[in-house]
Formats: C-alpha cells, sequence, structure tokens
C-alpha cells in the first residue's frame, strides 16, 4: 500500500480558513481583542484564500493547456482543483466577503460571541469550499455537514429571540434529515455501481449496462432530494421561510448564499458529471421539481407580507430557474446564474438586516413604506437588488436568466421554458409589491440606519448587479472555463 | 451617431441626477435643455438620412460573442420617423410637467432615461438588445405612472407593467427559439434581425412564433382585446406620461410588428394577415364606439388611440405599399395629434381640476385660443382633409381595399365614427354659454403652452400638405419589406397597390 501524494495546494483554501477560525477564537481567549481586530483577522484569511484559489486556477489552465488533467486530482482522487469546484469556490468567498461586510454590525454587537459566529462563519465556508471540490461522493458529505452543522448554530445565533431558536431548531433538525437523506442516496448509488467517486461513476455508466436499476435509481431520488432540501427547491423548501424569518438578519443572507452556490454546485457535479449517463432518468425529475420550485415559490411569494419570507419565497423559485439550468445541462449558465444571484441575496439581506434594527424584529413588509424618501440611497439598492432578482434587462440576473433558458430551450425543454418565462412576469409582480412600498407610499417614520459595512456590501453587490448586467462577458468566459473534470 | 442619440439621454440623466436636490427649481429647466439635445441629432439624422432601402449610420460592436449578441443599430425608413418623434415628444412632455412640484429630479430622470430606452427600441437590429430595451423601459414608465399619476395610480402602474410584462415574455421565448433554431440550422449564434431572417422554420413553428412576438406587440399597442391596460394608465398617468404613452410607447407595438413580423415570419404574416386585420377593425370600430360613450376627455381620447391605432394594425397587415407607408406614417401621426390633445386635456385639467365633459360647457367663450387649438387637433385627429391624420388613413384605407376590401370597408366607418365623438365631445365642452361659475373664470393658453403647441401645429399642416418629405424616406424601407415577402412567400402584392401610390412621387419607384 502507497501513501496517497499529498497535493497541499488542493486544499489550501480551506486550510487557510480554518485556520483563520481556529486563530479568531484563540485570539479572542488570549486578549479579548475589540472587534476591529477580528476583522483584520478574518480579512486577511479572506484575501488569502482568495489568493491561493486564483494559484489554484492558473495551475488548472495549465494542465488544461497542457491535456495532463489527472494531474488536478488530489489526495487519491477525493478532491480536485478543475474550473468548476475553482469557480464556485471564489463565489463561496465572494458571498462570504460581502456577507461579513453586511453583518458586521450584528456581529460586532455579539459582544465576546462575536469571535464564535466569525469562527463558524469561515468554517461553513471551508466546509462548503471543501463540498464543491469533492471529486468522491463521501467528501463531498464531509463538507456538506461541516458547512450545514455551522450554518444550524449561526441559525440560532441570536436566541434570546423566539423565532431564532425556532428557525435553529427546525433548520438543524429538517437539514440533518435531509443530510441523513443524501448519505443513504449515496449508500444506495454506492451499492448499485460500486463506485463512491465522480469520475468512477462516470466510467461504470459508460462501460456497464445496468439491467436492474432500481437500487440506482432509488440512490439518484435520495440524493436529488437531500440536495434538493439544501437548496431549498419545492418540494424540500418549507424550512426556508421559517429559517429565514427567524434566523439573525445580518447573517441569514450570507447563509442562503452559500448553502445555494453549495448544493448547486454539489447537484451539478453528480447530475452531469457523475450520473451523465442516467440523463434519460433524471431530466424529467429535475425538469418536475424545477417547474414545482418556481411555481410554488413565485405564488407564495406573491401572498407574503413579510420581506424575510418573501425573499424565502423568492428563493425557492430562483432554486427552480437554476434548476432549468441544470436541465439546460449546461454548467456555465448554472455557475454565472449562482454566482449572481447570491451577490443579488447578500446584498438585499444587508438591506433587510438595515431595516430591521438592533432587535431585528421588523421586516414587515409595512416597515418599508416611504423608504426611498426616508434613505434613498437604501431604497435605491433594494430596488436595483429587487429588479436584478426579477431579471431586468441590464442587469445581471437578465443574463443569468437568458442563459439557463436558452440552454433548457435548445435541450427541448421548451415548455419548462415558457413556463419559466411566465413565472418571471410572476416574480416581476412581487418584487414591484416592495418597490411600491418603497417609492410610491408616504411615511413619517425615522431614518434608518446604514453601518459602513452595510455600505460597503450593498455598493459592491448592486455595482455587481449593474456590471455584470451590461458587460457579463468576463463573468460568462470565466464561467465557461470552469468545466468540471 | 446612432449610439449617441441613445446616450445623450443617459447622460443628461446622470447630469440631472446629481444636481443637488435641494436645487429644485433647476431640474425641470436642465432636462428640457438636455432633452434638446438628441432632439437636435434626430434633426441631423433626419437630414443625412438617404432616401434608400436598408439600414443606415449603421453602428456594430461585438456585445459577448458565445452567445452572438452585439450592440447593432441602424435607422431606416420604418424607424426614422419614430426617432423623430420620440426626441420632439420628450422635450415638449417635459416643458408641460411644470405641474410636477413634487420629487422633480426623480421625474426628469425617469423622463430622459425612457426616451433613451424608446430610442433604443427604434434603433436595435439585434434582437436580445431589442428585447432588452423594450423590457427596460417598463420601469421608468411604471414610476412615472405609479409616482406622479392620479388616485389609482398604483394599480394602474401595476397593469400596465404586468400586462406589458406578460407578452414581452413570451417574445423572449420566442426570440430564444428563433436563435436555437439558427444555431442547429447555421452552427453559429446570432441575434441579428439580418441572421434570423434567414433561418427556414417549418409552418408551424412559423405561426407559433408569430403569435409569440404578435402578443407581445399586440399587448403594446394595444390591439382589441388586449387593451383593458390602456385607459387605466392613461387616465392615472400625469399629462407628460400620457403623452410619452399614447404618443411613443403604444407605437412600440405597432413599429415591432411591421419591423419584426413581417420580416421575421412572412409566411404566417401572410396566413395571418386577415385575423390581425379583423382584430384591428374590432379594435377601430369599438375603441370608437366605446370613445363616444365616455365622461371623461382623458379617457376619450384614451379609446380613441384604440381606435386609431387599429388603422395602423390594418395598414401593416394589408401588405401593399400604399397601406404600409400610411400606417408608417400613422404611427408618426398619430403620436403628434394625440399627443397634443393629450397636452391640452392636460393643460385644461390643470386650470379646473376636472376632466368630466359634463363640467364643462361653452369654454370657447373664456379660451378663445385653446378652443382654436383643440378644433384643430381634433380635425387632425379625425383625418380633415389637408391635414397629416388624412394622409395616413386614406393611404391605410385605399391600400387595404385592394387586399382586404370587407375590413377596409367596415373600418372606413371608423373614420365617420371618429368624427361623431370627437366633434360631440368638442360640441359639449365648448360650445353654448359658459353656465357653470367656476369655468367662466378660466384664463386662456399662456405664452409657453401655444408654444408647446406650436411645433405641433406646424407639423400636422406640413405632412398634411407635403407628406412626401417623408414619405420619400419611409418607401424605400417599406418596399423593401414587401419584396422580401414576396420572395419568401407565394403571397402577390396586387400591382395596383403598388404602383396608384397616390401621394408617392414618381421617381421613387422604377
Amino acid at each position: 500500500m502507497t501513501t496517497p501524494e499529498v497535493s497541499w495546494l488542493a486544499i489550501a483554501p480551506e486550510l487557510i480558513l480554518a485556520l483563520g477560525a481556529v486563530a479568531v477564537l484563540l485570539v479572542d481567549v488570549q486578549w479579548k481583542p475589540r472587534s476591529r481586530v477580528h476583522a483584520y483577522i478574518v480579512a486577511t484569511t479572506l484575501v488569502l484564500a482568495t489568493a491561493l484559489t486564483a494559484v489554484q486556477w492558473t495551475s488548472a489552465t495549465d494542465a488544461g493547456a497542457t491535456g495532463d488533467l489527472g494531474s488536478l486530482l488530489a489526495f487519491s482522487g477525493m478532491i480536485t482543483m478543475d474550473g468548476f469546484a475553482i469557480f464556485s469556490r471564489m463565489a463561496l468567498l465572494a458571498a462570504t466577503a460581502l456577507g461579513l461586510s453586511a453583518g458586521w454590525r450584528f456581529i460586532a454587537g455579539q459582544g465576546r460571541r462575536g469571535a464564535e459566529a466569525l469562527a463558524l462563519i469561515l468554517l461553513a465556508t471551508a466546509g462548503f469550499s471543501i463540498m464543491v471540490a469533492s471529486n468522491n461522493l463521501v467528501m463531498m458529505f464531509l463538507g456538506l455537514e461541516v458547512g450545514s452543522i455551522s450554518l444550524y448554530v449561526l441559525a440560532g445565533f441570536s436566541r434570546e429571540r423566539k423565532e431564532s431558536d425556532e428557525a435553529a431548531i427546525k433548520y438543524f433538525l429538517l437539514g440533518s434529515f435531509a443530510s441523513a437523506i443524501f448519505i443513504y442516496g449515496v449508500a444506495l448509488l454506492y451499492a448499485g455501481t460500486g463506485q463512491f467517486g465522480i469520475l468512477g461513476m462516470r466510467d461504470f455508466f459508460g462501460v456497464y449496462l445496468v439491467l436492474s436499476p432500481a437500487v440506482i435509481y432509488i440512490g439518484l431520488g435520495l440524493v436529488i432530494a437531500g440536495l434538493g432540501f439544501k437548496v431549498s427547491a419545492a418540494p424540500f423548501h418549507s424550512w426556508a421561510p421559517d429559517v429565514y424569518q427567524g434566523a439573525p438578519a445580518g447573517i441569514v443572507g450570507y447563509m442562503a448564499a452559500v448553502a445555494k452556490i453549495a448544493g448547486f454546485a454539489a447537484i451539478t457535479r453528480i447530475l452531469l458529471a457523475a450520473l451523465g449517463g442516467l440523463q434519460a432518468t433524471w431530466l424529467p425529475i429535475i425538469a418536475g421539481i424545477a417547474a414545482l420550485s418556481m411555481l410554488v415559490g413565485a405564488v407564495l411569494a406573491l401572498v407574503q407580507g413579510d420581506v424575510r419570507r418573501l425573499l424565502a419565497y423568492s428563493g425557492v423559485a430562483h432554486a427552480g430557474f437554476i434548476m432549468t439550468g441544470v436541465v439546460g445541462g449546461v454548467t456555465d449558465g448554472i455557475l454565472f446564474y449562482v454566482a449572481v444571484y447570491s451577490v443579488q441575496l447578500v446584498g438585499a439581506f444587508a438591506v433587510v438586516a438595515a431595516v430591521s434594527g438592533v432587535d431585528g424584529a421588523r421586516s414587515s413588509i409595512n416597515d418599508y413604506r416611504g423608504l426611498a424618501k426616508r434613505s434613498p440611497l437604501l431604497a435605491g439598492s433594494f430596488a436595483v437588488l429587487l429588479l436584478g432578482m426579477a431579471g431586468l434587462p441590464l442587469t445581471s440576473g437578465f443574463v443569468a436568466k437568458f442563459g439557463v433558458f436558452a440552454s433548457a430551450w435548445a435541450n427541448d425543454f421548451q415548455w419548462l421554458v415558457i413556463m419559466a418565462v411566465v413565472v418571471s412576469v410572476i416574480a416581476f409582480a412581487f418584487y414591484m409589491k416592495v418597490i411600491v412600498v418603497m417609492y410610491m407610499n408616504d411615511s413619517d417614520e425615522e431614518l434608518v440606519p446604514m453601518g459602513s459595512g452595510t455600505q460597503l456590501a450593498l455598493g459592491i453587490s448592486v455595482a455587481v448587479t449593474i456590471l455584470f448586467g451590461i458587460l457579463p462577458g468576463p463573468l460568462l468566459e470565466f464561467a465557461a472555463n470552469a468545466l468540471p473534470l | 451617431m446612432l449610439t449617441w442619440l441613445i446616450l445623450l439621454p443617459v447622460i443628461g440623466a446622470a447630469i440631472v441626477a446629481v444636481v443637488p436636490s435641494r436645487r429644485r427649481e433647476l431640474h425641470l429647466p436642465l432636462g428640457i435643455a438636455l432633452s434638446v439635445l438628441p432632439l437636435g441629432l434626430a434633426g441631423f439624422i433626419f437630414w443625412i438620412f438617404e432616401p434608400a432601402s436598408g439600414q443606415q449610420l449603421v453602428d456594430f460592436a461585438v456585445w459577448y460573442e458565445p452567445w452572438g449578441i452585439s450592440w447593432y443599430l441602424g435607422v431606416d425608413g420604418i424607424s426614422l420617423p419614430m426617432i423623430m418623434l420620440t426626441t420632439l415628444l420628450v422635450p415638449i412632455a417635459l416643458a408641460a410637467s411644470t405641474a410636477i412640484t413634487t420629487r422633480t429630479k426623480e421625474f426628469v430622470v425617469y423622463t430622459l432615461l425612457l426616451e433613451a430606452g424608446m430610442i433604443g427600441v427604434f434603433l436595435s437590429l439585434d434582437l436580445f438588445l431589442f428585447f432588452v430595451f423594450f423590457e427596460v423601459i417598463l420601469v421608468p414608465m411604471y414610476f412615472i405612472i405609479g409616482i406622479w399619476g392620479a388616485e389609482r395610480r398604483i394599480y394602474a402602474a401595476f397593469k400596465f407593467f404586468i400586462y406589458t410584462a406578460f407578452g414581452s415574455a413570451l417574445m423572449l421565448a420566442g426570440i430564444i427559439a428563433l436563435a436555437v433554431t439558427h444555431t442547429n440550422e447555421f452552427g453559429f449564434t446570432s441575434f441579428a434581425l439580418a441572421d434570423l431572417m434567414e433561418v427556414s422554420l417549418g409552418t408551424g413553428a412559423e405561426r407559433w412564433l408569430f403569435a409569440a412576438f404578435a402578443l407581445a406587440f399586440a399587448i403594446k399597442v394595444p390591439l382589441f382585446p388586449f387593451h383593458t391596460w390602456l385607459p387605466d394608465a392613461h387616465v392615472e398617468a400625469p399629462t407628460a406620461g400620457s403623452v410619452l404613452l399614447a404618443g411613443v410607447l403604444l407605437k412600440l407595438g405597432t413599429y415591432g410588428l411591421l419591423r419584426f413580423n413581417l420580416s421575421l415570419f412572412p409566411n404566417a404574416s401572410v396566413d395571418a394577415a386577415w385575423i390581425m386585420g379583423i382584430l384591428a377593425v374590432i379594435g377601430i370600430i369599438y375603441g370608437a364606439v366605446v370613445a363616444i360613450v365616455q365622461p371623461d376627455l382623458k379617457k376619450l381620447v384614451a379609446y380613441s388611440s384604440v381606435s386609431h391605432l387599429g388603422f395602423i394594425v390594418l395598414g401593416t397587415f394589408a401588405l401593399t405599399s400604399g397601406s404600409l407607408q400610411g400606417a408608417v406614417i400613422q404611427n408618426l401621426n398619430h403620436g403628434l395629434t394625440t399627443g397634443a390633445l393629450f397636452l391640452l386635456v392636460g393643460m385644461l385639467y390643470e386650470r379646473r381640476h376636472t376632466k368630466k365633459i359634463a363640467d364643462f360647457g361653452g369654454i370657447q367663450k373664456v379660451m378663445p385660443i385653446y378652443a382654436g387649438l383643440f378644433l384643430f387637433m381634433t380635425f387632425a385627429s379625425i383625418g380633415l382633409p389637408g391635414l397629416n391624420g388624412f394622409v395616413g388613413e386614406f393611404m391605410i384605407l385605399m391600400g387595404s381595399y385592394t387586399t382586404l376590401p370587407v375590413l377596409a370597408i367596415v373600418a372606413a366607418f371608423g373614420v365617420i365614427l371618429a368624427a361623431v365623438y370627437m366633434l360631440w365631445a368638442y360640441e359639449r365642452v365648448f360650445t353654448g354659454l359658459p353656465d357653470k361659475k367656476e369655468n367662466s373664470a378660466l384664463k386662456d393658453l399662456s405664452v409657453r403652452e401655444i408654444s408647446l403647441l406650436a411645433p405641433l401645429v406646424a407639423l400636422v399642416v406640413v405632412i398634411g400638405l407635403y407628406p412626401n418629405i417623408l414619405l420619400d424616406k419611409i418607401a424605400p424601407s417599406t418596399e423593401l419589406v414587401l419584396d422580401q415577402i414576396e420572395q419568401e412567400t407565394s403571397f402577390v402584392i396586387p400591382e395596383p397597390g403598388r404602383l396608384d401610390d397616390v401621394f408617392v412621387a414618381e421617381g421613387d419607384h422604377e
């Protein structure tokens, strides 16, 4: 037996993130510093992790140029440094940086517990980062669990509020149930194919004709259900509104964004790379989930009176749109969509956090009345982000939608695309509802204060939304080059 | 140069946006001044425009190559009048907005962005780009109706937005379908109109796509039975909103039918011509009949738009030289006269704060200039010979008679009904004795208001007396559309229609 060769570069970003988490905790115990010091540590960690991911990108493009794709595998093929992983990791790091910036007021306001929140956030990102880079379903499960468990704790972080408690319990119970379903599905896939590895499964379906595929089909279904939960696709979405409403406003955007990025990266990798041979089986299932998610999400978002729940249900609809991209079978459309949507999501929740105030209680749509007069910048940013999510042209959301719709149409799922465009109109209706309240109603309420972290997060997310709406080329090219092995 | 036509209003909006909010007196004059620049540029473009077929002054830049999308602009005889109309109506609409006193800055910014979007729609030769503009203009218009509108403004704005967004959503699916078909057939992706015209479609697919595009444009026009958003939007919108809505936004629909449906789906267009014609004629008669019974002056003008735009759609799908040229020129005419009528109604509303016809009577004694101008625009609207409305409607009816005779005859009754509702309304508002106390104190138009209407009056007369100034430039482009239809289909344009162009000077076609 040979010891596997260790390629530190492949897991360097995760190592840095984990070290950053430990450093924050140790420094906090030893010196009890002000939150500013933590900010420096976390910022350094994220910058280092991003830089290492960029180094990975250069080695991935080198490997692509020389055709030596095997060099991208590490740890006996458990981890891969392919472009797909790197793009998703970049999106995770960006969402983390934005989320931390937007939630800084909340984290700093937690006093001594702030360090714990930071450590959890860094660990969650590290876990999801492993998940998107896993080339093996067991590895993927480990990453998923590291990320998910950190998020369960974060959901209940302000447990003085009853809703936060409820959100954490609900998220934990349902989430761990979903993880169990996922790992059971993985076990059944292993039973059917004898493989845990993504590439091994792909080769298996390339070589063998499966005569009694029942076990594989059940495994496939369970894997889809487990991951469908993580990305809040219907009919596995029921936790999302309660968690979005109850979790601390400052970090719920981050939580939702990273879970979506990692979840969709896993779904895409498993379905397109590993189980591409079973396409005929899973295409109708995914198309059905996509259609159901869009419909359920959009229709229920329409009747919400609470902005957080509205964003939660709209997230269900977005899961449907991204699933449409999975049906289209083109990874760049999915990656682009997930990346720009997660930025919009973090930005939107930065606004929600600012409006809901210190106690985090105010998220009814009535609390947004006349926001355009009280805080024009906040309202303007929110409007841009909402229109971006709705998919108005000249925002990144439109380019994203266009990409997934076009790929699904080319893949002969015309009915799904027609449904998707109709749902987009419903989506306009509920996003517009918020804009109407902000712009066309009067209000005598007070100004909403905006911390500098919120301003930074909003500025960046609005700029990204508009920039990639007008000039999507660079990001689309990056996504087009970011192929899974 | 065409890029600048779009950029100028955007830059103008940015300039107005950075003027501090407390300098409120600056926003509107600055906006008016900045909106004159695109008008000047459009005038220059009109000046150098060659009366030839095909796109001129083309601007092209690749946007994102793998997707085949590009910044592709051009102007031809069909879009040129629309550009002139848009750039002319925006400064007038802004100058007529002195009644808007709250959030003036936002108002000017939205109006200028709206202008950029509308110009973009008319100039786009790439369907992706076209869709971007087509959809983006909904937002500024939504805000204009929703913030500065009348009582039920939020409902009206919402209805406007959802109706039109629904139409364009299906068109988006249609655009994607066309592009995917193009990729499969030619091996590269393109959204350019010229490339997509080459796609060979099966009969079924072509009809579905025709329907998807036609629905989007029919809602915009609005064609019966998709018109129900229009009266709400018009009645609630502020004057400038109504002027731009009727003057330009509705034309996006008729323009789209002519530019995209006829060129992209010639077979389906020929097959569906009678359906579109019937819907158009129902719209003509229905709009006119409903207009007769309206108690509200603004609603009356709104329904008259439904009727007038029916003529344009009829002319478009009659597929003859005369009817097509008539449709294009009537696009412009309707913008001028209806824009002017909405301005006039708005001026009356500012004085009296009511639009109910029953509240008036005998106004011409106290406001003679106003009454004169209103009567003039009424005549233009009902198509009095010598004024612009006559040129367009006559050409449309003449041209339609050769291919859709029954519909043309029925549509002709629309002209009579137009005279009924406009003149009856005029009679009730202006003639008789000013027996209501509030009305006897009304002030006549100020110099500012007259100068707003003056350019419209002048154009109404010029086009009415000498339409060739436009038709010379329009005809080559509409002839090209017809030639393409004849090439692609077995449809033969009746020759009389192509030779007997009453208004086209000899030498325009061989």
